[in-house]
């Protein structure tokens, strides 16, 4: 048989060899994460097809963030299709310009004073979803607490000292900084006990409390927003993402197909000299 | 070899053959549609929308839709109901040698009485015919009643761009969809059609 | 109709040798009757070098080679034009898998001793080919004008620099500019689209001629010239077409599956086939927090990194590349393949290979204390591999090779 060989064995051992190594390095070579101060960013999980949610983040960013950031790559005529909303209904709602065409670029509603205001240009984001990753654009939006040492009277967790103001305060509420008592983990995993049997609690710092009643929406559905937004950003940065994946199957298939039969006829051949 | 053997190989290569071959219209679909017109192509060629109420009786303008010259005339009546005198002269006065959107609509040939629409290039070989709207004898026509002559091979079209007998151009020129919102004219565009 | 065929088909043939190239390189080349999966890595660099040469055909169309356009140029690609994505990842993944392909296929000259006597030439035409290809894809990856082509053409062109006297010139003569600006973008393009796939196609025509001359190898190392039939073809062999046609077409399929998992699934490659920074203009004003090498470069990288001084290091991940040239007359073995050699040679290429692999790890990685030794421990031992190989080749003990496959 053509596909198992002897001489494999060195590759495995070599195989075993390196991922033991591998292990060895990521316990001493532990970096620093993406997401900062914030430690590591949370999961996030785009879904492409759920067109209410892209719906709903496209509607947010073009009410809060269009102002300022624009999505230079992409084009209005092509959001509306690809987020199946009808063009008169999304240009009647979501587009203030009227003299903008389907195919134009969304290049922005900034004047030239956006330097001035932020001390930086604010970036476009056609691309953020992919030199960042969702998962911090997901983080770095729920991570924005009090600081009143900054110019804005915010700061973020996953970025600090961003320059970004943060735009959905009256959505969030006040979110701060806040200390709390966790128990102390032995090294066995279990939680360190005293002689009574009370657990061990130590003070740690670094966790982000919304002041309650603060906001316009509740966590849950604050959490959602952010989602729907990076969900947009996640299309946004690669508008044939959910194409690709749907073809990606029929691809698939067809090549196993292939190989089936190939090797169905790969075979039959074979008799001749391998009997 | 058996016969049995001979009859799956047979199969087995006709099988194969006929999936490998069948994949190949799939994968030269991207190589052949990455020719259409990018959505930037499409987005520059996007229906132009011009106000003409400021156009005087028997001026043209001409405006660029996907690049090429569009001209727009905006007739006087007495023009219009001179065009009966240039029939004779005309090689396919109804249009029906082309297929043409407004067929029968006006004399204008668009969808306007007033306003003619059409597209500024010779259906000869592309150059772009000028507007003579002097009713004056002229050196390629001693009874010219206005209308459009192309310099590059002297063909000759009526004021609305119908094409006369005997010249190079083979057929009217062009009318391009377009619609009329009050004033506002758009070529490249017709929400009826 | 057929009669009609078949005669335009003779005329044609007596002026053309289809029939008999058909023949020589095809229906009656003997190849030998047992090889292993490691034989067809040789086939799959070929189609991979040809869906290359489409998707960049079809790339070069829409790019734009300037500073300000060329990286939205990339996004127009992947927006704007029909499947231009499609067309663009079948070229990054192509690109990537390219490699692993070649990889897999030099580890198999290695494994059994494909460079041996007569085979020296075939060897050199591949390291050549190698040689290109790392080339053609530093070429390419700086055409996108992101943060990584910018920063990773910054740090390789800073290593002409270090070369004496000659350096700092040299560095401004390749970039024409002070920077790597639209001057030496498209002068990157020139090489990448033009004159590097024609040393690449008359490199691989070079190394498929001289294979042909020399004839094919195979696992046990049996030359199988030894035992001829009455017609003078080799007992242990059969013709090329359709055994290994057919054998190189169950590898097209697998290698359709893995392609097409990646170009779908997986187009970035986690950050190694197309790099996150990449997705950000080039930024001459900032540098990309961490700068890592796309993996295939990634051994070559920590070598150079693992060595304090820019000229040392230059010098070393040069010689890197070129110790493979010399590989046949550094292998003193009576024997080819890995079946039959002693266990001296077994371990040297064990621990080369995961050297190798290691090296390729620690590059994609920012450099801590305990990684900067590693990588200096895999290098030597990457280095020993080579120039230990005339001793423990020669001096160890070897089986006997059998007579027939």
């Amino acid at each position: 048989m053509i596909f198992t060989s002897k001489d494999l064995r060195i590759f495995i051992n070599a195989l075993c060899l390196l991922i033991a190594i591998f292990f060895v390095n990521e316990i001493y070579g532990a970096e620093g994460g993406p997401c900062k101060e914030y430690g590591e960013c949370d999961k996030f999980q785009y879904s492409l097809n759920d067109m209410e949610s892209l719906q709903r983040g496209a509607a947010t960013y073009i009410n809060y963030c269009y102002g300022c950031h624009s999505l230079k790559y992409s084009r209005w005529g092509r959001v509306a299709k690809d987020l199946q909303i009808p063009e008169d209904i999304f240009f009647e709602n979501l587009v203030f310009d009227k003299s903008i065409k389907t195919g134009d670029l969304m290049t922005g509603a900034m004047s030239e004073d956006s330097v001035n205001w932020f001390g930086v240009e604010p970036p476009d984001l056609s691309l953020v979803s992919r030199y960042k990753g969702d998962d911090w654009i997901y983080s770095y939006l729920r991570a924005y607490y009090e600081d009143s040492s900054k110019q804005y009277g915010v700061n973020n967790l996953v970025y600090p000292g961003t320059a970004m103001p943060n735009v959905l305060l009256s959505l969030q509420g006040n979110q701060r900084l806040i200390c709390k008592n966790i128990p102390i983990i032995a090294l066995n995993g279990g939680e360190k006990r005293d002689e009574s049997g009370n657990s061990l609690l130590k003070e740690k710092c670094g966790f982000l409390e919304v002041e309650e009643g603060t906001g316009m929406l509740s966590k849950e559905e604050f959490d959602t927003l952010i989602y729907d937004l990076t969900n947009f950003l996640v299309y946004v940065g690669e508008p044939s993402k959910a194409t690709r994946e749907r073809i990606g199957w029929y691809v698939i298939f067809y090549f196993l197909i292939f190989t089936a039969l190939a090797s169905l006829l790969y075979r039959e051949y074979h008799k001749d000299y391998n009997k | 070899m058996q016969e049995k053997d001979k009859t799956r190989r047979k199969v087995l290569i006709g099988l194969t053959s006929a999936v490998g071959l069948s994949g190949l219209p799939f994968a030269a679909t991207p190589f052949i549609a990455a020719w259409n017109p990018s959505a930037k192509a499409k987005a520059a060629g996007a229906p132009v929308k011009l106000d003409v109420s400021k156009m005087q009786y028997g001026q043209q303008i001409q405006v660029a839709w996907r690049k090429q010259p569009v001209f727009i005339v905006r007739h006087t009546e007495e023009s219009l109901n001179s065009l009966e005198l240039a029939l004779p002269k005309l090689a396919d006065p109804n249009s029906d040698e082309i297929t043409e959107p407004y067929k029968g609509l006006y004399p204008t040939r668009s969808k306007s009485s007033e306003y003619s629409v059409m597209s500024g290039v010779c259906t000869h070989l592309g150059c772009s015919p000028k507007y003579f709207p002097e009713v004056e004898p002229k050196p390629w026509d001693a009874s010219w009643n206005g209308g459009f002559f192309c310099p590059c091979h002297g063909s000759m079209f009526d004021i609305v761009g119908r094409v006369f007998k005997g010249v190079p151009a083979p057929t009217n020129l062009v009318v391009p969809p377009h619609m009329f919102e009050g004033s506002i004219l758009t070529i490249g565009e017709d929400k009826e059609l | 109709m057929s009669e009609i065929a078949g005669r335009l088909f003779s005329w044609v043939n007596d002026r053309l040798p289809i029939v008999n190239t058909f023949e020589r390189h095809l229906s009656k080349h003997p190849v030998p009757s047992k090889v292993n999966f490691w034989y067809l890595f040789g086939a799959l660099a070929a189609v991979t070098l040809i869906i290359q040469i489409v998707s960049g055909i079809w790339l070069i169309m829409p790019y734009s080679n300037t500073e300000e356009e060329a990286f939205s140029s990339i996004e127009y690609i992947m927006r704007d034009v029909d499947y231009g994505w499609v067309i663009r990842y079948i070229h990054t993944t192509g690109a990537s898998l390219f490699f692993a392909v070649v990889y897999l296929h030099m580890f198999r000259g290695l494994l059994y001793g494909s460079y041996q006597k007569p085979k020296e030439l075939v060897w050199i035409f591949g390291c050549t080919i190698y040689l290109a290809m790392m080339a053609e894809g530093f070429l390419g990856y700086v055409l996108p004008y992101g943060q990584m082509s910018y920063w990773g053409a910054q740090v390789i062109i800073s290593l002409f620099g270090a070369i004496p006297y000659i350096g700092e010139s040299l560095e401004l003569w390749v970039r024409g500019d002070y920077y790597i600006s639209g001057i030496t973008v498209s002068r990157f393009f020139a090489l990448h689209v033009v004159a590097l796939p024609l040393v690449l196609i008359a490199l691989v025509f070079l190394h498929l001629v001289a294979l042909h001359e020399v004839g094919a190898g195979n696992p046990e190392g049996v030359d199988i010239e030894e035992f001829l039939d009455d017609d003078g073809i080799p007992l242990d062999s059969v013709p090329f077409f359709p055994y290994k046609v057919l054998n190189a077409m169950v590898a097209i399929g697998v290698f359709g599956v893995v392609f097409s998992i990646i170009m779908f699934f997986f187009p970035e490659g986690g950050g190694y086939f197309i790099e996150m920074a990449n997705f950000q203009e080039a930024n001459p004003l900032v540098t990309p927090d961490h700068i890592a090498p796309v993996w295939y470069y990634a051994p070559f990288y920590t070598m150079l990194r693992a060595i304090p001084d820019p000229l040392g290091g230059l010098i070393v991940m040069a010689s890197a590349v070129a110790i493979f040239f010399v590989v046949p007359w550094l292998d003193r073995s009576k024997v080819a393949s890995i079946r039959y050699k002693g266990i001296y040679s077994k371990i040297a290429l064990t621990l080369f290979g995961v050297s190798f692999l290691t090296l390729g790890y620690l590059g994609t990685v920012g450099v801590t204390e305990i990684r900067k030794t590693m990588s200096i421990i895999c290098t030597i031992i990457y280095f020993a591999y080579f120039l230990l190989m005339p001793i423990y080749t020669k001096y160890e003990t070897t089986k006997e090779v059998p007579k027939r496959l």
